[in-house]
């Protein structure tokens, strides 16, 4: 069992940096705006999107 | 079934169609706006939008023109920099932006203003509706900004946060940090304590315990000290103020189980109760924490409805034009007003006649003509002529300014009713301390080793936290539902009054009625073809910016027009295939008017004869009917500043009996004080700046989306979609939100009897006390969820 008097103050440092992240994403209003970065994840981006700026492609999309 | 628009969703009538190639595929539109704005959308690529959204958008303006021009004004450095925060090229701006329905919305944004050379930053908050936008002051013009995010059928405005805003989110960033701390800490000190409280890991030596206490005495310290810091001061603020509040048993509850459990720690003899403490301060938290953000929403919601357009004037200094900003003009400089534009600054009229459109003032929207000699206010729009005025009182003097003040001392005199909770948990927070007091005192008695801890027992089983959720939990979510239906409240304990109002006042202008001209009824001489004389008619008026026109701007207008001239107060003249035709009134056209069209108002006339006479009136909203037969249970009265025999035909129609006509801001607001000082509960629906005072003074008020800055400012809910049925709406969630809060206040106070005794007879242990005060705080939170449907 006295393996526990290392691992909880590890565990505890590991609280604390924890808190410290927290901080500072409320200080960086990363709270700010609940609804809109939870879908954002799901807007693909990262698609190569330069041919469809100059001429968007009609056949791209058929629903 | 009819189709309906693919941008907005509405339906569109067949005989006015509009396609463009989205998606793929051929897709339908209800009007040029829509269909230009999804072009442009498709044209930048981000074609995606339409895949994304999750609500159609909304329907876009047509005359974009109007608008763009409007922007022009930001352009100039004194007026932006208001808003902007400059360093170097960069500059920093906040915008409110309207027409944003999901979070497809701020990725559109986003992705649009991102393309444009010279933008460095964007973010846009979708729950806010606001952006906020960096960009290089050298290479982009701030107008530039507005009008691409207009391109794809948004409307922003600068907008600079209120001081009260700033405070509350604040506030709100504090509330996280500390539930976040609180939450974290818990979860640990809980880990610990679960082994030791149910001996998980088999016989645990006391040795190991005693480590276990000083570590959840570590953890636990900041909890205390940081997340509940705000009872200390709330209860100390209240015991200073010589009253008692739920944070006063709170504060005592948390403090005793802290020290006594510091003095068993270090003494190594005793019992502690860290997890109970984490937990129970965590759970307060999270409910404050709810209430807390649903009232800084509403608030950022409501402050992006007040538009705020910086009026700018044209100064004439010898032979030169300089724009400046109005709230800069002082007496007896002199203002030139185009046509059009905004008077900036009570003044005399010097040269030149124009028509003006007091509405603002009077609620009115017919036309008054001026001329030299006589006074124009702030606040009015001239619509026809150019005006040379000499300014007689700065801004800060103006009628406008008057009235604004009357509206805040209406505020500020606004009785705060104490609400129901409250009052109530006085009584029972005394009840509490001196139960546990007393009980204290005789466990010493009996057995003192356990006298403290049946106190604290008492004091957290007995905590009024569910009795305190009672009611905001109930207000939240009714608040919440209203909000989806179009209905904002900036006020939640508004809801509580409006279950009590019997006394309804309404206004008439741009409330009950539409607050324009509305083409009625035409007559037409028996040789002419009536819509042939509706479209000359349109084309006509689709050069004049009288009110009346606005009655033809719907229809075709096929013809084109020579030699148009408009006369003021009189009526219109031009030339169409040769011939030259006049609109207006009976005294512009000058004719002898058939028996058929006595009732008409408006007539069309050729050099001989009148071809066609068309009554227009200001036509009464359709969901005013509704509304009047919903509420003529309670006491109903029409104030207008219209005169009489007007406001007793629209009273007639609508059957309210009551009516008064000729009513000033402060006429108005004498009937209501009138009406409260007889003990009347008073709702006020307004719409203008006239309606102001009134607004702020009657002790629940609502206005219309549509309505003006000021009665936003002062009114208490906002119908965004301008259907007065919806108050009917509000008085029954106002209803419903009453029956849940006295269901929830009976189970919390019932709850907290059931358990008094168990508690005062040392049955409960704290933290049995801390997970039924939970559980009942849960029971009633999840009541007021169910107003959600």
């Amino acid at each position: 069992m006295s393996i526990i008097y290392v691992l909880i103050p590890i565990a505890m440092l590991l609280v604390f940096i924890a808190v410290a992240v927290f901080f500072w994403a409320v200080k960086s209003n990363q709270f700010e705006d609940l609804e809109r970065h939870g879908s954002s994840i799901l807007f693909d981006d990262d698609l190569p999107k330069k041919t469809n700026k100059t001429q968007p492609n009609p056949n791209k999309h058929n629903e | 079934m009819q189709a309906k628009c693919f941008h907005c969703g509405l339906q569109v009538a067949p005989q006015f169609t509009y396609h463009t190639q989205v998606l793929g595929k051929q897709q339908t539109f209800c009007c040029p706006g829509c269909c230009a704005v999804a072009d442009a959308i498709v044209n930048n690529g981000l074609e995606d939008y339409y895949h994304y959204r999750s609500e159609f958008a909304e329907k876009a303006s047509e005359n974009e023109d109007d608008i763009l021009n409007k922007l022009k004004v930001f352009d100039d450095d004194n007026i932006l920099q208001e808003f902007v925060e400059a360093q170097d090229n960069n500059s920093e701006i906040q915008l409110t932006i309207s027409g944003i329905n999901c979070a497809a919305c701020g990725w559109l944004i986003e992705k649009q203003l991102a393309k444009i050379q010279g933008i460095n930053k964007v973010g846009v908050n979708v729950s806010a509706r606001r952006a906020t936008v960096t960009w290089d002051n050298q290479q982009l013009k701030f107008s530039q900004i507005l009008e691409h995010i207009e391109k794809i059928g948004y409307h922003a405005k600068p907008f600079q946060a209120e001081q009260h805003e700033a405070t509350f989110r604040q506030e709100n960033k504090d509330f996280l940090k500390r539930l976040g701390l609180a939450g974290l800490m818990t979860m640990q000190v809980m880990m610990l304590n679960i082994g030791v409280f149910f001996d998980l890991f088999g016989h645990i030596d006391a040795q190991t315990k005693q480590y276990f206490n000083w570590i959840s005495l570590f953890l636990t310290t900041p909890v205390i000290l940081y997340s509940a810091s705000e009872f200390y001061s709330s209860a100390w603020r209240a015991l200073r103020a010589k009253v008692v509040n739920m944070d006063v048993p709170i504060t005592l509850a948390l403090t005793l189980t802290y020290v006594s459990g510091v003095f068993a720690t270090i003494q190594n003899n005793g019992q502690t109760y860290f997890e109970s403490l984490c937990m129970f301060v965590f759970f307060l938290l999270t409910s404050r924490y709810l209430e807390h953000s649903a009232r800084y929403k509403a608030s950022q919601l409501s402050a992006n409805m007040l538009e705020y357009m910086p009026t700018t004037a044209n100064l004439i200094e010898g032979n030169k034009l300089t724009p400046v900003l109005a709230k800069s003009l002082v007496v007896e400089q002199l203002v030139l007003v185009k046509s059009g534009e905004m008077v900036p600054v009570d003044g005399v009229i010097i040269e030149g006649q124009g028509q003006l459109d007091e509405a603002m003032l009077t609620g009115e929207f017919d036309l008054v003509s001026k001329s030299i000699g006589e006074t124009v206010f702030a606040g009015t729009v001239n619509q026809l002529g150019t005006l040379t005025i000499k300014v007689n009182k700065s801004l800060k003097h103006s009628m406008l300014s008057q009235i604004n003040m009357l509206q805040n001392k209406a505020l500020l005199n606004k009785p705060k009713i104490a609400t129901l909770a409250d009052q109530f948990s006085q009584y029972f927070v005394m009840a509490v301390l001196v139960i546990s007091l007393s009980s204290y005192i005789i466990w010493l008695q009996i057995d003192a080793s356990q006298a403290l801890w049946v106190t604290i027992s008492i004091l957290i089983a007995t905590c009024p936290c569910a009795l305190g959720l009672a009611t905001p939990s109930a207000l939240s979510c009714a608040v919440a539902h209203l909000n989806s239906k179009g209905v904002l409240l900036k006020r939640a304990d508004a809801l509580e009054q409006i279950s009590q109002v019997d006394w309804i006042a309404l206004d008439k202008t741009g409330t009950l009625t539409e607050g324009k001209f509305t083409l009625v009824n035409s007559f037409c001489d028996k040789n002419q073809d009536k819509d042939e004389c509706l479209e000359l008619a349109a084309s006509l008026e689709q050069f004049s910016s009288h009110p009346i026109a606005k009655a033809f701007a719907e229809l075709p207008r096929g013809y084109s027009v020579s030699d148009f001239s408009a006369e003021i107060g009189q009526g219109v003249t031009g030339n169409i295939n040769g011939v030259s035709y006049k609109l207006g009134s009976l005294r512009y056209i000058q004719m002898d008017v058939p028996q058929l069209m006595q009732s008409c108002n408006v007539f069309l006339s050729t050099q001989d004869k009148v071809l066609c006479g068309f009554l227009l009136t200001d036509k009464i909203r359709s969901s005013s009917v509704e509304l009047i037969n919903e509420l003529n249970t309670k006491h109903l009265i029409l104030l207008s500043g219209d005169i009489s025999p007007v406001v007793e035909d629209v009273a007639n129609t609508l059957n309210i009996r009551d009516w008064l006509a000729h009513q000033t801001p402060e006429d108005k607001l004498n009937v209501i004080k009138q009406a409260q000082a007889d003990k009347h509960v008073v709702l006020m629906v307004g719409d203008g700046i006239n309606d102001g005072p009134v607004l702020a003074q009657a002790d629940v008020s609502v206005t219309l989306g549509a309505g003006s800055d000021l009665a936003k400012s002062s009114a208490d809910v906002i119908l965004l979609d301008n259907s007065l049925e919806k108050i009917s709406l509000v008085f029954s969630i106002a209803k419903r939100c009453k029956v849940k809060i006295i269901q929830n206040m009976s189970w919390a106070l019932g709850y907290n009897l059931l358990v008094l005794p168990l508690a005062v007879c040392g049955l409960l242990s704290p933290w049995m006390a801390v997970v039924g005060m939970s559980l009942s705080s849960f029971i009633v939170v999840v009541n007021s969820i169910r107003l959600l449907k």
